[in-house]
């Protein structure tokens, strides 16, 4: 019944129309519930209404989803992992605080990628996520569960994290806006760690306006948060309209260039890519100036290796918590407490993180540490040097969020060749540099959607959703969802 | 390409086991990774270069004034484990 | 065969804080399990560590005492190692920017100055405790996190001798410096051993064996002894010495703990969840110019400064109680000589007899400074403050209120004291004769002893003697 209705529409019905945010939040559980069985967003579905409304907010009743591997109080929370499949925390993450407190209304907890390791929405313990828009396609991860209740309607925003992409990848396949502020912007504290210098909480949501709306409700600075920012005491909202004229973007040569990719025979990617330089020209009409830079492929080459690095050997030591002793499915018949850490974790994981967690602890040792681990901390250096060194000039980074539509189920999991290489990768530059960035959807191919991603400088969480916001005018694709199921 | 014998002393450093075949799909990975990473050493001056641990340098960062605030209760300690004893966690015994 | 002993120590000491290091968890020694913890120290998942500024304060007063350089910001290391003590499954700890380097600390071995040096001082945080029952262990999270300081000495110690009063002069480092109480009976100090043995003559480094979590000075002792024993045996035998951890038993003896195929990697890197704060070169100073003056500077102090003996000057800086209590009374003016008297004989037997600290003595220094003053100033003798001062700890009463109370001011007036002997001559006729007849100067003294009794211990005793010479040499010539 509320089904595609964003904050303001919802909020709307309440504050106007009589509707009561328990109503909604009844009918949105049904839904919810409804979808579950076919498309597995959610770990957890709330069965009871609780709203806390101290005060008026622009969220204030309005149902929302958590990614599950935000700490909450009393509710289940298990980072869709085997070893934590009955985890229930004793304490608050700060979004999660920030948004009970705000009166948001909590619907569900949703499924990622194990540990959040992950870019398929396919290795959560219950299960795989199917993409709203096709079910025989995956949606992207790691925040699956986010990405696909938002892309089905379900909720107007959804809250999730990214390490490399895990926002803003699903975000495009799912034909969703998903938006990461500068690192520090929002509290890390309760979410569980993959990799602490490159974890970011962010927001999904089906446009622009409402992303500023949550992440104006969520930012701030956190005393249990040493690496969180000052608060800027800004209003996202407010600078949304601004004028944009005379604002520099660059795309970068290396990455979407169409000559690179002509004998790849890959229609889809083409009509990306054409459709991509279609929508930076109604850009320029609408005055952004928009220029190519070139970057050392190389280094564009180095992106993906070094944030496999980086977030395995951080993820492998952030992990190192899950042995079954104080939390956790505890194994029975156990004689030594190696013998029980042993079997928590070959049971608990799945093979994937397993791996994961294998390379992360070889790229540390001791041995390795100075060209497997600092190199990738160098590499990482020098790409953000160069990108902030181009925003000494340019307003924004722009580029196809994605080389092409969702992929399906039977498709090879992930495009590895090295022709994709840096186009299936370069949104970790965003993590690497702690930089804002969103991704919204600017196209449909064969009705699947494709998302464009706009990159800003660090602190200028304004700018960067002030610009998105004219983007968003420009591809017309605001507010759309699957409408899958509906009568 | 890295024997399969020391992934597995990898694992059990991390406490942890695989199946046979998942081993040897990790030998894979290592080969990739471990070439890509060669390539990253050869980047031009690289040594150079001061690793990056953190995105920016932020500058509110501040050091915790020394206050006791809330913290857990007992209970809250021992909430997610049914193995206590005497208000401890238990385990097998430790031999040291 | 000889050899040489090569010792160096590796020294944990929890520091004193209010909340834990990275928690806002009390720190607090507590007999009642898991009571204060908090998600952090309990490496919940979604937690984030943060520094407590007066840890950060305390480990860099104690490396710059230490002689210590200082990094130019604050920053943390992750060591990651599987253990049931160890939640989190690293230890947040510092390898890049350790608190202190290259310093050294001036320890007087026998009567002879060695100077041990210091590798690094780091701030880290102490584990969980197990507790071992007959068939299971027990894990109380109490202790997780509380801010610790490991002190890496280089190996440069070569006998207990050194090594234990290293031990002692670094304690005593904490208490002076007030950064912890760094009592070993509850664990907040203990120490590693390291010991190799090499020839003589030799350049040649033996191989190292380690003692691990020794908490009693005497037990570093008896450890390190035993172990020169054993590995001198062996080395003589032409046995190898193997490099192991071992334990220190009751017995006195060390027995190799399991032993480890491997060398720990422990996969150090940056925690990337604290990031770098930076040391201004002015909080530095001024945190330089904080720092109280140790014991070794109080000593040289009391000679040079106040002239005392050496003996009193080891006594009064012997442990930083005693020397801020002399320290406070000379502060309000008292004359130095009678004040060292005082603290050195009153007060510190006092202290020893009933068994208190010196800072929860009845008598404080103030009140000592009060009849140091009456003394002084000649109202009273020193044996008559003294006996007053016996006198206040037992009533529990400030002892310049029981002089006030008994109107026990000396007797000074000269012609108040002649009346009083005079009188007491008239009285002892036979005694006065023994003088002016028989010449016998005891009769001084029996006279002495009468003015005391007659005054209540009130007459000035050297007054008094006067008089006494005088008024009984008046008589004999009168005779």
């Amino acid at each position: 019944m509320y089904r595609g209705k964003n904050i303001t529409e919802l909020r709307d019905l309440i504050d106007n129309q009589g509707v009561s945010p328990e109503e909604i939040f009844k009918s949105v559980v049904e839904d919810c519930n409804k979808y579950q069985d076919e498309y597995n967003s959610f770990v957890t579905i709330i069965d009871k209404f609780k709203m806390k409304a101290r005060k008026d907010t622009l969220i204030t009743g309005i149902p929302y989803a958590l990614k599950d591997n935000f700490s909450t109080a009393n509710i289940l929370t298990t980072s869709s992992s085997n070893i934590l499949k009955d985890y229930i925390p004793v304490y608050d993450a700060t979004v999660y605080k920030k948004l009970k407190n705000a009166g948001g209304v909590l619907v569900g907890k949703t499924v990622l990628d194990e540990l959040a390791m992950g870019g398929t929405g396919t290795t959560g313990h219950t299960g795989v996520v199917k993409n709203p828009w096709d079910k025989t396609r995956m949606i992207g991860g790691s925040s699956a569960g986010s990405a696909s209740s938002v892309a089905l309607g379900l909720v107007p925003f959804a809250i999730g994290s990214d390490t490399g992409d895990s926002i803003r990848k699903p975000a495009s396949l799912g034909g969703v806006v998903g938006f990461k502020p500068t690192y520090g912007r929002i509290s890390r504290y309760g979410l569980f760690a993959f990799a602490s210098s490159l974890d970011h909480v962010g927001c999904l949501t089906r446009n622009v306006k409402d992303a500023a709306i949550v992440t104006d409700i969520i930012k701030g600075q956190d005393e249990a948060d040493m690496t969180s920012l000052k608060d800027d005491l800004k209003n996202y909202v407010d600078t949304l309209e601004n004028d944009i004229k005379g604002r520099k973007l660059f795309y970068i040569k290396e990455v979407c260039d169409k000559e690179l990719y002509k004998d790849s025979n890959d229609e889809v990617l083409m009509k990306v890519l054409d459709d991509f330089y279609k929508t930076l020209d109604k850009l320029r009409e609408e005055g952004f100036i928009i220029e190519e830079v070139s970057i050392d492929k190389n280094l564009l080459e180095a992106i993906y290796p070094s944030y496999m690095s980086i977030s395995c050997a951080e993820a492998t030591s952030n992990n190192a918590n899950l042995t079954g002793i104080q939390f956790g499915p505890r194994p029975e018949g156990v004689d030594s407490y190696q013998e029980l850490m042993m079997k928590a974790r070959t049971e608990g994981f799945s093979e994937l993180i397993k791996r994961r967690f294998i390379l992360g602890s070889f790229i540390l040792q001791k041995e390795n540490q100075e060209k497997l681990f600092l190199n990738a901390c160098r590499v990482r250096r020098l790409i953000v040097d160069k990108i902030n060194d181009l925003f000494k000039t340019y307003d924004g980074m722009i580029l196809p969020a994605s080389g092409g539509i969702a992929p399906k189920f039977s498709d090879d999991s992930e495009k590895l060749s090295d022709r994709y290489l840096i186009l299936e990768n370069h949104l970790a530059i965003g993590n690497f540099g702690g930089f804002p960035s969103i991704t919204l959807p600017f196209t449909m191919v064969n009705d699947m959607p494709v998302g464009i991603n706009l990159t800003g400088r660090v602190c200028e969480d304004d700018v960067v959703l002030n610009m998105a916001n004219y983007i968003e005018k420009v591809t017309g694709l605001k507010d759309i969802y699957s409408k899958v199921g509906e009568e | 390409m890295i024997e399969k014998e020391k992934l597995k002393k990898y694992a059990k450093l991390l406490m942890f086991d695989m199946d046979e075949e998942e081993y040897s799909t990790l030998q894979e990975e290592f080969d990739i990774i471990l070439k890509q990473m060669d390539l990253i050493a050869n980047i031009p001056d690289i040594e150079n270069v001061k690793p990056m641990t953190f995105p920016f340098i932020n500058k509110d960062a501040k050091l915790r004034e020394d206050v006791v605030k809330d913290y857990l209760t007992t209970g809250e300690v021992l909430a997610n484990t049914k193995h206590q004893v005497d208000d401890q966690v238990k385990i097998p015994k430790v031999v040291e | 065969m000889k050899y040489k002993v090569v010792i160096g120590l590796e020294v944990h000491c929890e520091l004193e804080t209010k909340s834990k290091n990275f928690s806002p968890a009390l720190n607090t020694f507590s007999n009642i399990p898991n009571e204060n913890v908090a998600t952090v120290d309990l490496g919940l998942p979604g937690i984030l560590p943060v520094v407590n500024e007066e840890a950060v304060r305390r480990a860099l007063l104690t490396a710059m005492a230490l002689n210590c350089t200082n990094p130019d910001e604050v920053m943390f290391d992750r060591k990651n190692y599987f253990y049931p003590d160890l939640p989190k499954g690293y230890q947040i700890t510092q390898v890049t920017k350790p608190m202190g380097r290259n310093g050294y600390l001036d320890v007087l071995v026998n009567g002879k100055l060695k100077r041990v040096y210091i590798h690094q001082l780091h701030l880290e945080e102490d584990t969980a405790s197990l507790e071992h029952r007959n068939t299971y262990s027990l894990i109380d999270y109490n202790r997780s996190g509380i801010p610790l300081m490991e002190i890496v000495t280089e190996p440069c110690m070569e006998s207990a001798d050194e090594a234990v009063r290293f031990l002692e002069e670094l304690r005593d480092v904490f208490i002076f410096l007030g950064v912890s109480e760094a009592r070993s009976n509850k664990g907040q100090m203990r120490c590693d051993v390291n010991i190799s043995l090499m020839e003589e003559g030799s350049d040649k480094l033996g191989t190292k064996v380690e003692m691990k979590n020794i908490n009693a000075f005497n037990s570093v002792r008896e450890a390190i002894e035993y172990e020169i024993k054993r590995q001198s045996e062996l080395l003589d035998k032409g046995e190898k010495i193997v490099q192991e951890t071992r334990r220190i038993a009751e017995d006195g003896k060390t027995y190799a703990m399991r032993e480890k195929v491997d060398a720990v990697d422990y996969k150090y890197f940056v925690e990337p969840n604290i990031p770098p704060v930076p040391l201004s070169d002015e909080y530095l100073k001024s945190l330089k110019d904080s720092l109280p003056e140790l014991k070794l500077e109080r000593y040289n102090k009391y000679i040079e400064k106040y002239g005392l003996s050496e003996y009193d000057a080891s006594v009064l800086s012997a442990n930083k109680e005693t020397s801020d209590y002399f320290e406070e009374v000379l502060s309000y003016g008292s004359d130095v000589e009678l004040s060292v008297n005082f603290v050195t004989t009153s007060i510190l037997s006092t202290v020893k007899k009933l068994e208190v600290d010196i800072k929860d003595l009845f008598i404080t220094p103030k009140m000592l400074s009060g009849v140091i003053d009456l003394v002084h100033k000649g109202d009273m003798s020193l044996d008559h403050g003294k006996k007053l001062l016996y006198k206040a700890i037992e009533e529990e009463t400030d002892p310049v209120e029981i002089v006030k109370r008994e109107n026990l001011h000396q007797i000074n007036d000269e012609g108040e004291l002649l009346t009083l002997i005079s009188g007491l001559m008239d009285e002892n006729p036979e005694q006065v004769r023994q003088y002016v007849e028989d010449d016998n100067k005891a009769i001084i003294n029996f006279f002495i002893g009468q003015t005391m009794k007659k005054s209540n211990r009130q007459a000035n005793p050297n007054k008094s003697l006067e008089i006494i010479k005088q008024e009984l040499e008046k008589r004999k010539n009168n005779a």
